[in-house]
């Protein structure tokens, strides 16, 4: 049992900083010195000196429960894992996890290139604490679960990366952890591999062992996890329920991505002489008779439009389009476009086609497609807007003028997702358990 | 200092089995394999043997060290041991960055196991020197005895200044990378400041054998010359030295590893 007053967590996490020594040269014997001197690199460091890869985290894992921790590259994810493994020492804050902790940070970390997969067996065993016995017993049982078969006799130089990975998961999974800390690796092995390990991880939680689970896979973690922690620049964001911390993390990141849309679009600046970026691009032509100076994606009912460009399926979105005549113009069309960043067209529409008979556009106006519920499939969409002519000759078409980011709270597959609910009769017997996806 | 050798004790298996690799992939590939074990201090015994007992022949002294390959055989290749073993543990920390910084791994048994593999190298060496003193012999020189039965103690006595050694080294390695350099040529000075390619008693002047013998290392180098050449025993003098040398040794190199421990995967 851990020490402190924490007697059900199967690990605790308390305050938990970490600083890195942003690196200098000709640094290196001030390092030593306050290594020595003071057994850190980093303490009494200038601020501007230090890089603080994890900032005040704190939380309790109960056994038998999977946590993840999910945020982007840098957000100090793995950084976390190697703490709570015991490979870096916190500068602040403690650790105390119950049991033999088994860490898969990296795929293959430990395996010596040279040697057999059998030889590498043993000693990753035994760097994971276990007997040259209690490896022998379990020997067969790792072999079968990394299905490599004969390839264990050769030298693992001649792995490949998924080899690499099954062989190193096999060995972790089979140490009996009472902490399994899984960093990322599932990815690299084919989906049947991935399978078995997470039906592997599934018993070991069935049996009470903990699990934590870093991963840019929000989908796996959403599956796997029963409470989830996003790191964001090192400092805990947000800390609960899988799918609410996801859908937020997710919102976040489609923000972010509409910001820097936005900005490359101001960037490019409207009209003025020469090929904008747009042109050089090949992302807008037209005669500019009339001119789209802006268009933009408004998520929400009547009352409550806003501008974003991030979406749950199914909500009422608006595209707003404002365009300037140069000259009156009594031949006008305006279209939009939804399609995927492959080029597979989705939806598009245009005024001709919804029989709209152009009379006339003259000066500054706004137009708006609005869509009461837009039931795309989750994913990433291109949306193009266009001013043209009824023969279709362009005044003005902007292809990709925004991208826009949907969401999907049940896990259907494809790109469009309709309203629908399960029905049976007879002999069916069945159960739903995910209290999150019945809100609908 | 204790924390080191702690562990060394729990991961004793771990350290054999990390040697075993290590002498097995060093030899993974090559058409001779362990026989390299062999030739490797053969040939180094060749140049050295022509190089100080042809062109520069050493003063004789009132010891008598004919013949002259045989003297040195029992001073180099204790000597290739502990400077390799420094060497290959001062590097050894950077060379297993991948392991140290993902996973939970002693990281002790590194240098550990560059001193237990070079260990095994000097042990598979021995049988030379043996064959040496038999023709020492067989040609009428008086070398050999009983003394050789001393000689597990004295490889003993030895193990942990180099051990210590290494540890202390492998920690400053990796965070000051300059200590590489700096001990290459420390060794190479230490090399030709010990008696081993020429008797103490051969020294001209007092002032310098004094120097000589201040040299910590002096004393195991004594201690192999009259257990293997001249099969006697050393007197207590030679042993108290070995021990006090070997304990302040494997003192400082631990504690200063104890001290860079936490700080060693940062560094690397």
């Amino acid at each position: 049992m851990s020490e402190g007053g924490v007697n059900d967590a199967a690990l605790t996490v308390e305050g938990l900083s970490k600083l890195y020594r942003r690196a200098t040269p000709g640094d290196q014997l001030r390092t030593l010195k306050s290594a020595l001197l003071e057994g850190t690199l980093t303490r009494g460091l200038a601020p501007e000196r230090a890089i603080k890869a994890l900032d005040d985290i704190s939380f309790t894992v109960a056994p038998g429960e999977a946590f993840g921790v999910i945020g982007g590259n840098g957000s100090g994810k793995s950084t976390l894992l190697k703490v709570v493994a015991g490979i870096l020492k916190p500068s602040a804050g403690r650790v105390a996890a119950t049991g033999r902790v088994a860490a898969l940070i990296e795929l293959g970390a430990g395996f010596h290139p040279e040697i057999t997969g059998r030889e590498n067996v043993f000693i990753n065993g035994a760097v994971l604490g276990l007997s040259r016995r209690e490896i022998e017993r379990r020997y067969d049982d790792i072999v079968a679960f990394s299905g490599l078969g004969d390839f264990i006799d050769e030298p693992v130089k001649n792995y490949s990366s998924g080899m690499y990975v099954r062989l190193g998961f096999a060995v972790a999974v089979h140490t009996d952890p009472d902490v399994l800390l899984v960093d990322e690796v599932l990815a690299v092995g084919d989906e049947a591999f991935a399978h078995r390990c997470l039906r592997r991880i599934r018993e070991l939680l069935a049996d009470g062992r903990t699990l934590l689970f870093v991963s840019h896979s929000l989908d796996l973690v959403d599956d796997l996890c029963d409470r989830v922690l996003w790191l964001d620049g090192g400092k805990p964001r947000l800390l609960g329920e899988p799918r609410r911390v996801i859908d937020a993390y997710r919102q976040a990141v489609a923000e972010e991505e509409g910001r820097e849309h936005r900005k490359a679009k101001e960037g490019s600046g409207a009209g003025g002489s020469g090929l904008s970026d747009e042109e050089a691009d090949g992302l807008r032509w037209g005669s500019r008779r009339a001119e789209i100076t802006a268009a933009r994606l408004m998520v929400g009912g009547d009352g409550a439009r806003e501008e974003r460009y991030h979406l749950e399926s199914g909500e009422p979105v608006t595209v707003e389009i404002d365009v300037v005549a140069h000259e009156p113009l009594e031949d006008f069309v305006f279209g939009v476009m939804v399609s995927t960043p492959r080029g597979i067209e989705v939806w598009g529409t245009n005024t001709d086609l919804a029989g709209y008979e152009a009379r006339l556009l003259e000066g500054d106006a706004r137009v708006r497609l609005a869509c009461p519920a837009l039931r795309l499939g989750a994913g990433d969409y291109l949306v193009d807007v266009a001013v043209h002519t009824r023969d279709g000759t362009p005044f003005d078409y902007r292809k990709s003028v925004f991208a826009l980011t949907v969401t999907a709270r049940d896990r259907g597959v494809g790109l469009y997702a309709p309203e629908h609910r399960w029905e049976a009769e007879g002999g069916v017997d069945w159960r739903r358990d995910d209290p999150g996806g019945t809100s609908r | 200092m204790f924390e080191s050798a702690v562990q060394i004790v729990r991961f004793r298996s771990l350290l054999a089995t990390l040697t075993a690799r290590e002498l097995k992939a060093r030899y993974r590939g090559s058409v001779l394999g362990f026989l390299w074990s062999l030739i490797n201090p053969l040939l180094l015994l060749a140049v050295y043997g022509v190089v100080f007992g042809f062109i520069l022949k050493p003063g004789r002294g009132e010891v008598d060290i004919r013949p002259y390959a045989v003297f040195l055989v029992t001073g180099l290749f204790p000597w290739v041991w502990f400077s390799t073993s420094l060497l290959e543990g001062a590097g050894s920390l950077i060379a297993n960055a991948g392991l140290i910084r993902k996973a939970v791994f002693p990281a002790e048994l590194l240098p550990l196991v560059s001193v237990s593999a070079n260990l095994v190298h000097f042990l598979l060496a021995l049988p030379i020197a043996g064959l040496a003193l038999i023709a020492g012999r067989l040609l009428g020189h008086p070398v050999g005895g009983w003394g050789i039965l001393l000689l597990p103690a004295v490889v003993a006595l030895h193990l942990p200044l180099v051990a210590g050694l290494a540890l202390g080294l492998s920690a400053l390695t990796a965070h000051f990378k300059d200590v590489r350099d700096i001990l290459t040529n420390l060794l190479t000075l230490l090399f030709f400041a010990t008696p081993i390619i020429y008797p103490l008693a051969a020294v001209p002047s007092r002032a310098l054998r004094l120097v000589l013998k201040l040299n910590p290392l002096t004393p195991y180098t004594l201690a192999y010359q009259q257990t293997l050449f001249q099969g006697t025993v050393p007197g207590v003098g030679i042993w108290v030295e070995m021990a006090v040398v070997s304990a302040v040794g494997w003192a400082v190199g631990a504690w200063l590893f104890g001290r860079l421990r936490e700080t060693v995967v940062e560094a690397v």
